[in-house]
């Protein structure tokens, strides 16, 4: 009986102990951090959480939607593409771009804005969050520099696309948020591009293991650019100007190193978007050249994006790049014949019976290799020389330097002859008016199929007389619709862009 | 939180001070004496024996002595045991006290187990439904769960797959959320999410919880239900070791073939696609794949228990396997489970137990064979003359990939708790039970290199070129730890029970997944990961310099909670019932971490009223009302954080080298708190002629408010493309009617009782969004392809079907011309509705198509006895539901088809219904043409059995010798075109999509049971 009188009161006593105690043991007993991920609130704190986070912004640029959504659209929307691969496939998603008949909730455009804004998150992480390092002033600077670079880079993207977007600089931004005007976003990219100017290493300071980071060749060319699109060919002039006298560039000799394999990070090479031939965007593929690589035999990709015949026969005859911009069926490149792809007619023609359609692939994007996945190595070019030396060209000319402007017009054609003296002449004229089209011209054939020409026809006002006939309608189809979606989500706070509603 | 808790604690420290620390001092003596029954005069074992106003006391031996040691002051003894009324006796002078216990009619009345305690059936005022352990072994299923079919009234259980060891659905009263929607499962006090390790056979009954005041006392989690799961416990006073063993053999077999066309038909349906593929339509293979995976299989389901008590101790020990193989080759699941259950009486006033389930299992788990089995071209040939594999088209051969594909899980599952029960003094007892929750799981999974060649020798598609292997192991790890203490008291017409108590529990899970490539060899012994075999895909060489495909995850987390309910019954006429609960959970930051769950019930007892009294007919009467709020914590809670996403890496430099890089990912929301669930349900409980027929009538209404739901946010925010927010912004309603109705009787010797049972669903969610920023509808049901089926938004079902709208067949140009139409529809294709008259085709023409929620569901069974003889018969059903046909729809490829494309389209006036033969293309997008009618009434259950008489039973020393023959799944009347019109899917944005699945065959088994 003793020992169930001790039973008894132990148990007694370990309840009273267990009730009482128990709640005050336990003072952090609900507080559980997430197990083997970093919250938002204890990153970046240190140098390489500084590194991390700028490379992170960068990381974007090999994003499937960073690609105008995916597809390289401004190529099908100018008259130097169509949608390609066969005529039933993406033809919702892409056919509209080919007539002018997408609309708010067209496929692709929401994707393409997301995911600038999510680059431009990535740079406001470095630029709000590394000042506050206590790191190397010089790294803090760098690791900004970059990070506006990359802002300036994704804003140019938004206004072009959309004109006046929400301008986000915090990583707070408002849940519902209102439109900026185009001249306030191209405010802040001036701002962000000319401080990345004056921070930024020359592209010859770079370590090799470092090509491919922000240069401030490269943002003094964006800058140019962004002047050519704002229509201040002083500044355009100067910048571009900057670049080319900075000694960091040169043409390559042969056309097709300028955006091939070869001349990955080469001579010519002011910004470009470094990848690996590998599968997929986590383990560093870039897919904007496999949804463009040849469809059926030999597989390379998804066949999209088509030269039209309109672009073929605008080229002199006798102009190489024709030749190294496309691929025809029947070429062989890197060993193999081109086939193509059995449910792509060989060609199209309209009840007149006239040629509308070769089934041919872009070849600026072609990589050598025996599979789809080589075509994910392929380096996107953002900006190249050549097109440096046909800005500054064009910046002249508007600027009444005619003389100045031929020099670096004829640098790039005499590259394109290729050695041939008897093709390509010498452009002489110094018409204002004769040379800025020999100028847009030129800039077609020099950079066809490299997401250009829309741009070009819209900035120049050639876009209605040009894309008219494709079903471009001015003062509407100079801008995208702002994505449904958007719209909806600001629940009318975004404003939707004329002739879309 | 604190407070209360403080206060809580003080108040029973003073009670416990009270009736524990007064020790009296003086000569101590003995009584002694009998316990007898008045029943029949029989020594009564087990009954407590107590000192009136001390904690001391004793139980009476198997022959109901006892001996006491008494205390000076000692006046009184009471001797209590379960079933017979309390027994007061005056000590006086006297040294031997004999009993006589006099039964308690009132106690004997129905017990019903509810959280944190028992209740008499009377007294319950909520809507609780009870199943006895026997109706749980009438099914040869692994899952306890799945003999509940057609049980219980609102409960809805599905087995979607037929893969051996798959768990089912479980729903209670229609689908409250958008995300977990499943019941927790309480197992001898330890709650649950899944009870695949129980063996039905060690269960003793079953408690279904459906409205608020049963379930609020389980506060967060009782939202969606609770399923209180009591397993066997030895019996007092069966002094004898009961032991009984049952066996049974089963054989399993495909119980429908889906109707898919012939070689000759699909090569001629071919030939009218595209003329001329195949030259004679009765020269080519005719290969009937279905007849070629599909095997009749066994289960074998055996056990053995023993049970018993000493006059201090009660014990059940079983120990049980079961077996089940699939009908597709590859697939078994075997378990073997070791069950404890122990009490051991310390002393008159403490109690100690334990509940203990060992579980050890393995399965292995065929590949997807079935819908690729449905989708196999019939011309295509198993195997060469040489006894290779043959190429099959687009999909690869069905048994190439079940030869090469070997998944094996194996695990073990420890569930189980210690308590102890302390009769603190009088009225007072307190409980303190510690459980544990045990899982390991390690999956392993290898395919060998191979290739299946094309008839003219290449290589077809179907090749693993490297042998790879992957393994995962999961552990998790819960405890909790549960104290209650409990009052309870009569007096006069007054019943009062109160419960409070202070639970706190912590969970860990872990999880680690390798995958590797190029093992030195095929065979079982080199499947173990080298680090020279570990693929690292950024670099497509072999290394474990990166560990980018190990993924290492671990969820922690933690609860706490206070509870407390009162129970009040006055003349057994009114009947109260409040509970409260307050839940703390390291799921939800500071702000929302705490959250309160009340309920209120009343139940009147109109039978026990004067003016009821002359109505003989009526046998019970009662209406019950009760309303709560009640919680759902299984969300994915981890969404409350903003985390920082790695992997961002760029590629730099001439080498094209990865450079780390991580940023902000998507913006978490810190604001995050429970789902609540606020449900109201009126019942009626009515008995006639002696209870031959009994009805249980209720109707609920449950609205969940505040459901997570992940969000599109607006792309400013930098989330990044297709990415979502998880916030508190969607409503669900659940309401209808569930009545429950039995009769028994016996004529002539027979004895019989037929019960019927259904229950009415209304689904519909009542938000969608609401917030700011954030879109207003739910899309789900995404096929192979990409493309969603169900789309959830206010005014319909969860879930709701979503395409286009089917009007019939194009007869020809003219037509065509008069309608909108796709640009590439032709005479003979599908006419899709321009459901909001644009004159266009679009995606916005996409239009509600049917709910995959019943409006009704029903069991009826019937069981009758007869001399030795019994039968059982058992039939369930469901009806007003859809079912989309998502295994058709996808076709990128040309396919085996339905045998409804014979009656295709074939020119003008030949078919209305039926389009002209495609591979794929738009008259393949989802739309009303692949929405099929869900209702079905199956029959469940058919057992007869035999019982030897006890007769011959004596003579060999048995207590019983039972044999039986049992048909499961029998027979299902469906229109439903696929194996079964059961669909078995968690997620709920998800259900009833026939995406080809494992079918659930007919079972027909042979047992025995012996006790002895």
């Amino acid at each position: 009986m003793n020992t169930a009188r001790y039973i008894n009161q132990f148990a007694r006593k370990s309840v009273f102990i267990v009730l009482v105690l128990a709640p005050f043991a336990c003072q952090d007993f609900l507080e559980i951090d997430p197990q083997g991920d970093l919250t938002q609130a204890s990153f970046p704190q240190s140098e390489s959480d500084a590194l991390l986070a700028t490379n992170a912004a960068y990381s974007t640029l090999r994003n499937w939607s960073y690609h105008s959504g995916g597809y390289p659209i401004y190529d099908i929307m100018s008259d130097d593409a169509l949608k390609g691969s066969n005529p039933n496939d993406q033809l919702p998603t892409l056919g509209p771009f080919d007539t002018f008949t997408f609309n708010p909730t067209q496929d692709g455009l929401d994707r393409w804005w997301a995911s600038l804004y999510e680059g431009i998150k990535r740079a406001n992480v470095v630029i709000e969050k590394v000042p506050e390092i206590a790191m190397p002033q010089a790294s803090i600077d760098l690791y900004v520099a970059e990070a506006r670079f990359l802002r300036g880079l994704f804003y140019f993207d938004l206004v072009r696309a959309w004109g006046g977007v929400p301008l986000i600089t915090t990583l707070t931004p408002p849940l519902r948020a209102e439109r900026a005007s185009a001249a306030e976003i191209y405010a802040l990219i001036e701002e962000d591009l000319s401080l990345a100017a004056d921070m930024l290493p020359e592209k010859s300071e770079l370590p090799v293991e470092s090509l491919g980071r922000a240069t401030r060749g490269a943002a003094k060319a964006l800058l140019a650019k962004m002047y050519l699109f704002q229509g201040d060919y002083i500044n355009a002039e100067l910048y571009a100007l900057e670049v080319i006298n900075s000694g960091q560039y040169s043409l390559e000799p042969n056309f097709a190193d300028a955006f091939g394999e070869a001349g990955e990070h080469g001579v010519e090479s002011v910004f470009e978007i470094g990848a690996r031939r590998n599968e997929g965007t986590n383990n560093g593929g870039n897919q904007y050249a496999n949804v463009q690589g040849i469809r059926g035999s030999p597989n390379r990709g998804w066949g999209f994006n088509r030269p039209s015949v309109d672009l073929m026969n605008s080229f002199d005859a006798n102009d190489p790049r024709m030749d190294a911009t496309i691929i025809f069926l029947g070429e062989v490149l890197g060993g193999v014949e081109t086939i193509g792809d059995g449910t792509t007619p060989d060609e199209t023609r309209d009840a007149n019976g006239n040629l509308i359609e070769l089934e041919t692939y872009n070849q600026k994007v072609w990589t050598e290799g025996d599979n789809t996945i080589t075509s994910w190595g392929h380096n996107r070019r953002l900006v190249r020389y050549a097109d440096v030396l046909l800005m500054a060209a064009e910046a002249l000319n508007e600027n009444n330097k005619s003389a100045e402007a031929l020099i670096h017009l004829n640098e790039v054609r005499e590259r394109a002859r290729g050695g041939d003296a008897g093709i390509l002449p010498d452009i002489t004229v110094t018409s204002k008016e004769e040379l800025r089209d020999l100028i847009i011209e030129e800039r077609r054939h020099e950079l066809a199929m490299e997401g250009h020409r829309f741009g070009d026809l819209v900035r120049t006002g050639k876009a209605p007389e040009v894309l008219g006939p494709l079903g471009f309608q001015a003062g509407k189809h100079e801008l995208l619709p702002i994505p449904q979606t958007e719209i909806d989500l600001s629940e009318g706070t975004l404003g939707q862009n004329p002739g879309y509603n | 939180m604190k407070n209360i808790l403080r206060t809580v604690s003080t108040s029973l420290f003073l009670l416990m001070a009270i009736g524990d620390f007064t020790q009296a001092f003086g000569q101590d003596r003995n009584v002694k004496g009998k316990v007898t029954s008045q029943d029949d005069g029989e020594g009564l074992p087990g009954v407590s024996i107590q000192v009136e106003g001390a904690s001391r006391g004793t139980v009476t031996d198997f022959e109901g002595n006892y001996s006491l040691e008494l205390q000076a002051g000692d006046t009184h003894l009471i001797y209590s045991f379960i079933g017979y009324k309390a027994n007061t006796q005056e000590i006086g002078s006297r040294s031997v006290i004999d009993v006589v216990m006099e039964p308690d009619v009132e106690q004997l009345e129905e017990i019903v187990v509810v959280g944190y305690g028992v209740q008499r059936k009377s007294d319950v005022t909520g809507a609780v439904a009870s199943v006895r352990g026997s109706d749980l072994t009438k099914i040869p299923a692994a899952n306890p769960m799945q003999a509940l079919q057609g049980k219980v009234a609102g409960l809805q259980v599905s087995s979607g797959s037929g893969q051996p060891g798959a768990s089912p659905v479980v729903r209670i009263r229609g689908v409250g959320t958008f995300n977990d929607s499943s019941p927790i499962y309480v197992v001898d006090g330890v709650i649950l999410s899944d009870i695949s390790f129980l063996n039905s056979s060690d269960i003793q009954s079953m408690e279904v919880l459906k409205d608020a005041s049963a379930t609020a006392i389980y506060g967060s989690r009782g939202a969606n239900g609770v399923i209180i799961i009591t397993t066997k416990q030895g019996k007092i006073g069966t002094e004898a070791t009961t032991f009984n063993v049952n066996t049974e053999f089963s054989v399993q077999q495909l119980a429908k073939k889906i109707d898919l066309l012939s070689g000759r038909e699909f090569a001629s349906v071919v030939n009218d696609i595209s003329p001329g593929s195949f030259n004679n339509v009765d020269a080519v293979p005719n290969t009937d794949w279905q007849d070629l995976i599909f095997d009749t299989a066994p289960i074998q389901n055996h056990q053995i228990s023993a049970t018993g008590s000493t006059d201090k101790t009660q014990y059940y020990v079983g120990l049980g396997y079961f077996s089940q193989q699939g009908i597709v080759d590859k697939s078994e699941y075997e378990r073997l489970t070791l069950k404890l259950n122990n009490t051991y009486q310390l002393s008159a006033n403490v109690r100690l137990g334990n509940n203990i389930t060992i579980a050890p299992y393995s399965q292995q788990v065929a590949p997807n064979v079935v819908y690729q089995v449905y989708r196999a071209q019939p011309v295509a040939v198993p195997r060469y003359e040489d006894g290779s594999f043959g190429a099959v088209q687009n999909v690869g051969n069905p048994l190439a990939d079940l030869q090469y594909s070997n998944n094996f899980n194996k695990g073990l599952r420890t569930v189980g708790n210690v308590f102890t029960d302390i009769t603190l003094f009088k009225d007072f007892t307190a409980r303190s039970s510690f459980g544990v929750d045990l899982g390991y799981n390690k999956s392993k999974s290898f395919s060998p290199a191979f290739t299946v060649y094309n008839p003219d020798g290449t290589a077809s598609q179907q090749q693993n070129v490297y042998n790879d292997l992957s393994k995962e192991n999961r552990e998790n790890f819960t405890w909790l730890w549960e104290n209650t203490v409990t009052y309870f008291k009569k007096f006069g017409v007054h019943r009062v029970e109160g419960l409070a108590g202070f639970t706190s529990q912590k969970t860990t899970s872990e999880y680690l997944g390798l995958r590797g490539e190029n093992t030195l060899r095929d065979g079982q012994d080199f499947w173990y990961l080298r680090p020279s075999y570990i693929v690292d895909e950024s670099n497509n060489i072999n290394t474990l310099n990166s560990l980018a495909n190990g993924v290492d995850a671990g969820q922690y987390y933690s609860m706490m909670s206070l509870l407390f309910r009162v129970n009040y019954t006055y003349d057994d006429r009114f009947l109260f019932t409040g509970t409260f609960r307050r839940d703390g959970s390291s799921k939800f930051t500071d702000n929302n971490r705490y959250a309160s769950f009340p309920s209120l019930a009343v139940g009147w007892n109109l039978i026990n009223e004067e003016f009821m009294q002359g109505i003989s007919t009526l046998t019970n009467l009662k209406v019950r009302a009760s309303w709560g709020a009640i919680g759902n914590e299984k969300i994915r809670y981890n969404r409350q954080f903003s985390l920082v996403q790695n992997e961002l890496n760029p590629v730099f430099g001439i080498e094209e080298a990865l450079n780390p890089g991580g940023s902000y990912g998507v913006t978490g929301n810190p604001d995050l708190k429970w789902e609540t669930t606020y449900q109201t349900d009126i019942g009626l409980e009515i008995g006639l002629l002696n209870q031959r027929l009994t009805g249980e009538f209720d109707y609920y209404r449950r609205e969940t408010q505040d459901i997570l739901v992940d969000l599109l946010t607006p792309g400013h925010l930098g989330n990044g493309q297709g990415q979502r927010v998880t916030y508190n912004a969607g409503a669900v309603l659940n309401s209808g009617f569930e009545f429950n109705l039995g009769w028994s009787d016996e004529i002539q010797g027979v004895k019989y009782r037929i019960g019927a049972l259904g229950s009415t669903i209304h689904n519909e969610v009542l938000s969608v969004g609401g917030n700011s920023g954030v879109d207003s509808t739910l899309v789900g049901g995404y096929l192979g392809d990409g493309r969603p089926v169900t789309l959830s938004r206010e005014g319909l079902p969860i879930g709701a079907f979503h395409g286009y709208q089917i009007d019939g067949v194009f007869q020809n140009q003219a037509e065509l011309d008069a309608y909108p139409h796709d640009s590439q529809a032709r005479p003979g294709d599908v006419i899709i509705r321009d459901v909001n008259g644009d004159g266009r085709i679009t995606l916005d023409d996409r239009t509600y198509l049917g709910s995959p929620i019943p409006t009704f569901i029903y069991g009826f069974n019937l069981e009758a006895s007869f001399k030795g003889f019994d039968i059982n018969v058992d039939f369930q059903g469901q009806v007003g539901n859809k079912i989309f046909n998502g295994k058709e729809v996808v076709r990128p490829d040309p396919y085996n088809f339905e045998r409804h494309v014979i009656d295709r389209w074939r020119g003008e006036g030949t078919s209305t219904t039926e389009p002209r033969a495609t591979f794929g293309g738009l008259n393949f997008a989802p739309s009303s043409r692949f929405i099929q009618d869900g209702s079905f009434m199956r029959f469940r259950n058919m057992t007869l059995g035999y019982t030897i008489p006890e007769a011959v039973l004596d003579r060999i020393s048995m207590t019983q010798v039972r044999v039986y023959l049992r048909g499961t799944n029998l027979f299902t009347s469906t229109k439903f075109t696929g194996y079964s019109p059961e669909f078995g899917s968690e997620d709920v944005l998800s259900s009833n999509i026939d995406r080809g699945i494992y079918p659930v065959s007919a079972i027909y088994s042979a047992g025995l049971n012996i006790s002895f």
